[in-house]
């Protein structure tokens, strides 16, 4: 090693260490800091409760993360505390059976249309038979059964390595969440013989809909949603390890699928309020993508009756009208987000 | 809106506490609402010089931080008669001074955001218009967060090499945390040199202004950090300095 490489490798040090208290200072800090105190108070909605599991929770957390294309973070609340994914899963698995089968044979499965009603609904799409989207349970029930592998073990690893990949960390699934949803998910098992009854799956309904209901109760805090909005907002690369979680071609097909679809059936007034790429999850999680800048991950488990996080999407709507996140904002350049990630140092 | 003003020093023995303690009553006197908070987690001491004790010391800074009171709770008045007849106002958020207790916090740990937000909050709640952190020497986590938060820096050194390298690390480290406002003070400088020449050279060996620089004082010593000298001894070259450091950070 060379005195200049030497040097490098101090700064990098240094730089390491004063990150997070440079991020702790930044006006966002500040921002997501008022953003937590104002909505901390809010206890409309309410917890999941469809398995004893998810009621358990504490309804009160509440975090905030957001993680940038060139890794910083900054971010409040109960950013440790870990819950299930659970829908949150979905454009993710869905990303790894576009890498497994390509675009057309996953679109001749599962189509790229909002369907307007419950995430739950028992209801495919007429003419082709296809569940409507990949972010319902139809759709990703069917999803789950495009992942390749030998066996559902190989398949559980792939799911797994692919989350290793967003979040830079071991993940694993709740082993009594996910009895929990194998014992109740009778309605799942309902919509997966109807996809069967129209020849859109194949036989092995029980290996399909266990590989569902595993990748639902994987565990994960909002600090790893935040990176794995960044990770997709970074064209597939995760910002902190540098590790292709997706090949960069699928991107557009997650976040354009995301866009329409990830917020169950307020889809629509999502995309016209908020205009960004999220999904969120029955456990409480919201993942949101501001393409090439951030990601954001929201955790609060008590839920509007469509089973979004209450305090997740007011902080989603707050964040994007706030720093001008939408999509089709097309005014502005960010510049108010760029310059909020440092302190302005007066002269 | 609060100003932050951090008082650092790389090493121990200059004089930190007894300058946080002065300053604050300075800026207090002209009518200003301020507080001083002992971010020295590890050693603290700045609660002496306002006459608190373990005893009238019922929350502290760590029961804030172990989430057993809020930190306008630990927050005691200790304006001193003369500067409340000013209209000014001096709050103090002492550090345990318990052996367990600081035991704890050093096994434990704590959360920075818990006490970045603590800051926050107490800006607020007492409507400061400045809050000085006393800090402990060194760089550790409680030091570059009051660092990185500050809006003005006051790094503390002694006239020796020891001191010197210390002071600059500390200035790479405020560098590159983007702190907008940093002067160096100079304290216990030896009587028989001259003050504006020991300024100029550390000015220039640091590139970065010297807004006071202070003699050894026996009368400071004599004094024993029993009470606030700035106070007790009005006319004194020290008390003089100081007003020009205050000018310095408080507008």
């Amino acid at each position: 090693m060379n005195d200049s490489q030497n040097q490098q490798a101090l700064d990098a040090q240094l730089d390491s260490l004063i990150q997070p208290f440079k991020a702790v200072a930044s006006p966002l800090q500040e921002f997501l800091s008022d953003l937590y105190i104002k909505y901390k108070p809010l206890t409309e909605g309410k917890v999941a409760d469809y398995i004893p599991e998810l009621a358990k929770v504490d309804p009160d957390l509440f975090a905030i993360s957001v993680v940038t294309v060139d890794g910083k973070v900054i971010e409040v609340g109960d950013i440790d505390q870990l819950f299930t994914i659970q829908s949150a899963s979905k454009p993710f698995v869905h990303g790894l059976t576009l890498e497994d089968c390509g675009r057309d044979f996953v679109l001749s499965r599962v189509g790229v249309e909002p369907t307007g009603e419950a995430f739950n609904a028992i209801v495919l799409d007429e003419s082709s038979g296809r569940p409507y989207n990949p972010m319902v349970n139809a759709g990703a029930i069917a999803t789950a059964g495009l992942v390749k592998g030998d066996d559902p073990t190989a398949k559980l690893n792939r799911v797994m390595e692919m989350f290793r990949n967003y979040c830079g960390r071991d993940l694993y699934v709740d082993m009594s969440v996910y009895t929990s949803e194998r014992s109740t998910g009778h309605r799942n098992r309902a919509i997966a013989h109807l996809m069967l009854n129209f020849g859109m799956v194949d036989q092995n309904l029980d290996d399909m809909l266990d590989l569902y209901f595993k990748q639902c109760s994987v565990m994960v805090n909002c600090h790893d949603l935040g990176v794995m909005a960044a990770t997709l907002a970074n064209n597939g690369r995760n910002p902190m390890t540098n590790a292709r979680a997706l090949d960069s071609q699928y991107i557009k097909d997650v976040l354009s699928v995301m866009y329409t679809c990830g917020m169950y059936d307020y889809s629509g007034e999502w995309s016209y309020r908020v205009g960004l790429p999220a999904k969120s999850g029955v456990g409480g999680g919201i993942v949101a993508v501001v393409p090439k800048l951030l990601g954001i991950g929201v955790f609060s488990p008590r839920l509007d009756s469509r089973g979004n996080s209450v305090r997740g999407v007011k902080v989603c709507e707050e964040l994007s009208s706030h720093f001008g996140f939408h999509s089709f904002d097309l005014h502005d350049d960010h510049s108010k987000f760029l310059s909020s990630l440092t302190r302005t140092r007066s002269t | 809106m609060a100003k932050i003003i951090s008082i650092h020093s790389f090493r121990g023995g200059t004089g930190k506490s007894n300058m946080t303690a002065n300053l604050s009553v300075m800026a207090a006197s002209q009518g200003k609402r301020v507080a001083i908070i002992d971010t020295d987690i590890q050693s603290p001491g700045i609660h002496v010089l306002f006459g608190l004790d373990e005893d009238s010391m019922a929350l502290t800074l760590n029961d804030y931080l172990w989430d057993r009171c809020t930190i306008a709770e630990a927050a005691y008045d200790v304006t001193p008669a003369s500067v409340a007849a000013k209209g000014g106002k001096v709050h103090l958020i002492p550090c345990s001074i318990k052996a367990g207790e600081i035991a704890r916090i050093l096994n434990e740990g704590y959360s920075v955001m818990l006490l970045n937000d603590g800051l926050r909050k107490l800006c607020q709640e007492l409507a400061l218009d400045y809050l000085f952190i006393d800090t402990h020497p060194g760089l550790n986590k409680e030091t570059l967060l009051s660092i990185a938060i500050s809006d003005s820096l006051i790094i503390i050194l002694r006239p020796d090499r020891q001191d010197f390298q210390g002071t600059a690390v500390t200035l790479q480290v405020a560098n590159r945390l983007d702190t907008p406002k940093t002067n160096l003070v100079v304290n216990k400088v030896l009587t028989k040199y001259d003050r504006e020449a020991v300024r100029e050279q550390v000015a220039e060996k640091f590139q970065t202004p010297v807004i006071g620089v202070f003699p050894v004082s026996e009368e400071m010593i004599e004094l024993g950090s029993k009470e606030l000298f700035t106070l007790t001894f009005p006319d004194h070259p020290y008390t003089t300095e100081l007003r020009g450091v205050a000018r310095h950070v408080v507008t």
